[in-house]
């Protein structure tokens, strides 16, 4: 990695506080993720954990507390915010692949407008990055013509060719059928083991037990646990905790 | 226990026709009714179009007037007047030239090899330009020519591209500021829009031919031609920006937060993720607004400005071809015929075109 990095953590949220009209999403939220940490997040629907991933990028504005992005912190600083974005990149539940681009363009554009790579070096990055993901076969075809599980491989292609230090994930297998969850799962373990930062919104425990450093629970827009996966999911101390495992396990 | 599949063999074209038209003895009547109505009615048309019509000035009006079928040689008498109108005669190659290079600027700007942003202002401010030059003249021994002498179709053509050139871009302008987060921008733009909507096109022409000038300096005049250009472009924005609008709608909103994630700038977002999928959903109502524009073009005479369908009128209003005003109108319906229809399956083509990735 580079060397002239800041130090600290990738990502430091202190105080963290979000309100949608009268509904309170995020109530003081602290959460600092390490360089290379892999992070779930957990809870019921509601709880405001997707709301969290996206403060990160300020897809979501927050009202109060501080957060910090790779030493940056994130305010109206346009300067900052596209800083950051350039360096967190994100998947999301629908894929949002550019439907008018071919899968390669879909790789290609954000390198070559943002990064302004050229052309050349931004296909030959494209290209590495879906052969990582098991499609190099599917770059000429346009999304709507791939499975929902290869949709969601471009889409983590594309967020990955912009060579970011941070990954967030949020629901990435929600969408999809249950027998193409695990070639997301597989691409996203293989990512997590050559020491990607990541933070995942997800309910797949299994991917949580194999990968996460920490497990995080929230409820109501609050952190209600954070533990290392063993002990999360063999001795939580909250009985919130308790009741939503035994809802996502129970079957 | 193999399964054979055997296809039913494919019906003829002479069993389909018969199967669709002649299947009871009431439907083979009615079919035979009717194909004997259309066989008349194609046969009229003919014969007074071709068989019967008279296409040569030789024998004059009266000869035509005395012929069974149409007087096509009104047209050939009279072509110059509808093509361009009260131009000087003998600079009338110009204003034909002028037509050409209009019509091969808005050809080549319909090739999508032609569509970066470089290759498309030169092609438009070469093609307008030579427009201009051919029209107005004063320079490189060309005779000048003032706007108030162009007419015919070189001047229909001229208004109906010059409004969709300005039009256009203003449109998508309002659409955007119209989408602003800041109410007052986005309610100031919906006022704008919905005011212009709420009026009559004539009264927009009116009021920028002949009110304005009371209310401008002498030398934010310009001439008459290029103030009614403008009111007419605005009223097409006021419309084209709606539709701008409705298809950004049709975006959904996960595009826009894919483009924001990867870190591209508002203009990136808008010019490559939103507004390439929201003019594929307005294609169709696109096209149908520059069909409206290009016909709308004949309102311009309210003002005083000889276009093709008042070049028309004036080619029969002398005296002694009054008789011809049906194949005047069906020369001009053909010429408008041809654009009109040229644009539908230009419109056609670039929705196959875009359709392309779709589910």
């Amino acid at each position: 990695m580079d060397s002239t990095l800041p130090s600290g953590p990738a990502v430091r949220i202190e105080g963290l506080d979000k309100r949608y009209g009268s509904f309170h999403a995020l109530r003081k939220v602290n959460l600092s993720v390490e360089r290379g940490e892999r992070i779930v997040i957990c809870g019921p629907s509601g709880s405001g954990k997707s709301t969290l991933i996206r403060c990160i990028n300020r897809l979501e504005e927050h009202e109060g507390g501080r957060i910090t992005v790779l030493g940056t912190e994130l305010n109206d600083d346009v300067g900052n915010i596209d800083g950051i974005r350039r360096e967190v990149g994100m998947v999301f539940q629908h894929f949002n692949l550019f439907p008018h681009m071919t899968v390669l363009e879909n790789c290609m554009i954000a390198p070559m407008i943002v990064r302004k790579r050229p052309r050349a070096e931004a296909e030959t990055t494209a290209r590495r990055f879906l052969a990582k993901v098991r499609i190099p076969e599917q770059a000429m075809k346009f999304p709507g013509q791939l499975s929902g599980g290869q949709q969601q491989r471009v889409a983590i292609a594309r967020a990955l060719c912009m060579q970011p230090q941070i990954m967030l994930f949020d629901e990435p297998t929600s969408a999809l059928d249950p027998e193409m969850i695990a070639e997301v799962l597989d691409v996203m373990v293989t990512l997590a083991a050559e020491g990607m930062t990541m933070i995942c919104v997800t309910h797949e425990m299994g991917f949580a037990r194999r990968v996460a450093d920490r497990v995080i629970f929230m409820d109501g827009g609050e952190i209600v646990e954070e533990a290392p996966p063993e002990e999360f999911f063999t001795s939580s101390r909250n009985e919130r905790t308790r009741q939503f495992l035994s809802q996502v396990l129970g079957h | 226990m193999e399964m054979v599949v055997v296809a039913p063999p494919a019906p003829s074209r002479l069993e389909d026709l018969k199967r669709r038209f002649f299947a009871t003895p009431l439907q083979a009547l009615l079919s035979l009714i009717s194909l004997t109505i259309m066989a008349f009615i194609v046969w009229k048309l003919l014969d007074w179009a071709v068989f019967s019509a008279v296409f040569t000035t030789t024998g004059g009006p009266e000869a035509c007037q005395a012929a069974a079928g149409a007087c096509w040689s009104v047209i050939a008498a009279r072509w110059r007047i509808i093509l361009f109108g009260l131009y000087p005669f003998e600079e009338q190659w110009r204003s034909a030239l002028a037509c050409v290079s209009v019509v091969v600027m808005t050809v080549l700007s319909c090739i999508p090899a032609f569509w970066t942003g470089r290759r498309i202002a030169l092609i438009w401010g070469a093609g307008t330009g030579l427009y201009y030059v051919l029209m107005k003249g004063g320079v490189l021994g060309l005779p000048y020519v003032g706007e108030e002498a162009w007419g015919g179709l070189a001047l229909t053509l001229f208004i109906f591209v010059t409004t969709c050139l300005i039009g256009f871009p203003l449109a998508i302008c309002l659409a955007l500021l119209r989408r602003s987060d800041l109410p007052w921008i986005s309610r100031t733009t919906g006022l704008i829009i919905d005011g212009v909507r709420s009026l009559p096109l004539i009264s927009i022409l009116f009021t920028f031919a002949v009110v304005l000038p009371f209310a401008l300096p002498q030398w934010l005049q310009g001439d008459k031609l290029y103030r009614v250009i403008l009111g007419s472009a605005l009223f097409f924005s006021a419309y084209q920006a709606e539709i701008v609008r409705g298809g950004m709608q049709g975006v959904p909103a996960g595009q826009e937060e894919a483009a924001m994630a990867l870190g591209m700038s508002y203009w990136q977002r808008i010019g490559r993720i939103v507004l390439p999928q929201a003019m594929r959903n307005a294609l169709p109502a696109t096209i149908n607004q520059f069909v409206i524009s290009f016909k709308e073009t004949s309102l311009v005479v309210i003002v005083g400005f000889f276009e093709i369908l008042a070049s028309g009128n004036a080619a029969y209003g002398t005296g002694e071809w009054r008789f011809a005003y049906v194949e005047v109108y069906a020369f001009i319906a053909f010429i408008y015929f041809i654009f009109v229809f040229s644009l539908s399956r230009y419109g056609a083509y670039l929705e196959r075109r875009m359709a392309v990735g779709e589910r």
